[in-house]
């Protein structure tokens, strides 16, 4: 039966320590070319949302590159944005810990047209109930 | 929704599970989240356990810690295995998580 | 019966994460359903060759040999497991290797999923 599968990646972990935010980033782009295992009329849209210590993995101006020769988590929000996923961000978390929305990633640079979305949680928590599948990074 | 949560840690991290809702909610403390069923750290029972929702403890994990069914500070707390965490997955909720 | 997808993150030493993801997965499959597993992470060293049992170590290999008999699959992301050093001859012969598409694919297809990350 053909299924247009919702997914909402919920990312809780700040970047770098744990592996799992960044796997958040390249499981929902793999999206993109899993049409080759799915039947027709099947499709997989993905949603990230930062939560928690998880907004700090959109600050912007991150140099992981610079010092350790690995792609940050800024390079992989700025890939979603260009590839067209719906990147959320929680307005309470970011205002908790003082990251203001200019500090955010911007994937204009890349071409991207989405932008990243700072939402209340209220927002979060309607994607969860609307969305098919939630996973936790 | 119907929403189920494995709780596996003993010391939280996220901020997620206090935010949660929904229309069904169930909790399975699994992994070291056994020790929020068995705990009362100066008298009072973990804040995880004042959520609305239905708790579950897995067996398996409870007595690999050294604890039982008897040791468990609320009785609204149900010990389940494998055999039962599976059918609320698969009959029971709209969708499973884990913490 | 259903179909489930279990994606699995955690290592196979230092917790027990990987085999409550086991576990799990034998019991779906005693009760009549589908089962589907994705290691990714450090879960794909659950897909390493050669794996040995000691009582200090989870050893889950002999229980997915048992499993796989039975039609559980096994897939680990190959991109995390080259990271790792495990290549193509160091796979663990009940595993295949796909990249993290396999694994949105299959979420699509399954009626439930457990996704479990790692440490």
């Amino acid at each position: 039966m053909a299924r247009k599968l919702k997914q909402l990646y919920l990312v809780q972990r700040p970047p770098i320590k744990s592996e799992n935010p960044k796997l958040a980033y390249t499981h929902a782009m793999a999206s993109q070319t899993a049409e080759i295992y799915l039947e027709d009329g099947e499709e997989v849209i993905p949603t990230l949302a930062m939560v928690g210590d998880g907004v700090y993995n959109v600050v912007n101006n991150q140099q992981l590159m610079k010092h350790y020769g690995l792609n940050s988590n800024e390079n992989h929000v700025q890939m979603a944005l260009l590839i067209d996923l719906k990147v959320l961000v929680c307005k309470e978390d970011l205002e908790a810990r003082g990251i203001s929305a200019d500090r955010l990633a911007d994937g204009s640079a890349l071409g991207a047209d989405m932008t990243i979305e700072v939402v209340p949680f209220s927002e979060i928590q309607k994607e969860m109930e609307a969305t098919d599948q939630i996973l936790c990074f | 929704m119907k929403l189920g949560v494995i709780l596996s840690e003993a010391v939280r991290t996220e901020e997620t599970y206090d935010r949660l809702q929904a229309e069904k909610l169930s909790v399975v403390l699994a992994g070291n989240g056994i020790y929020h069923a068995v705990s009362k750290k100066n008298g009072k029972a973990s804040e995880v356990l004042s959520k609305k929702a239905d708790f579950y403890v897995l067996t398996e994990d409870l007595e690999s810690r050294g604890f039982t069914a008897g040791d468990l500070v609320d009785s609204k707390i149900k010990p389940i295995g494998f055999d039962g965490l599976v059918d609320l997955i698969m009959d029971q909720h709209d969708k499973f998580i884990w913490l | 019966m259903g179909k489930l997808t279990i994606g699995v993150f955690s290592s196979l030493v230092g917790g027990t994460t990987l085999d409550f993801s086991i576990r799990l997965a034998k019991a779906a499959k005693d009760k009549g359903h589908d089962v589907y597993v994705w290691t990714s992470g450090n879960g794909t060293m659950l897909s390493k060759t050669g794996q040995r049992a000691f009582k200090d170590y989870s050893y889950l290999a002999k229980i997915c040999e048992e499993l796989a008999a039975k039609g559980v699959e096994f897939v680990a992301c190959e991109a995390c497991a080259e990271a790792r050093g495990y290549h193509k001859e160091d796979t663990f012969s009940v595993f295949k290797r796909h990249s993290m598409d396999w694994y949105l694919a299959k979420c699509c297809q399954s009626d439930k999923i457990l996704h479990i990350g790692g440490e």
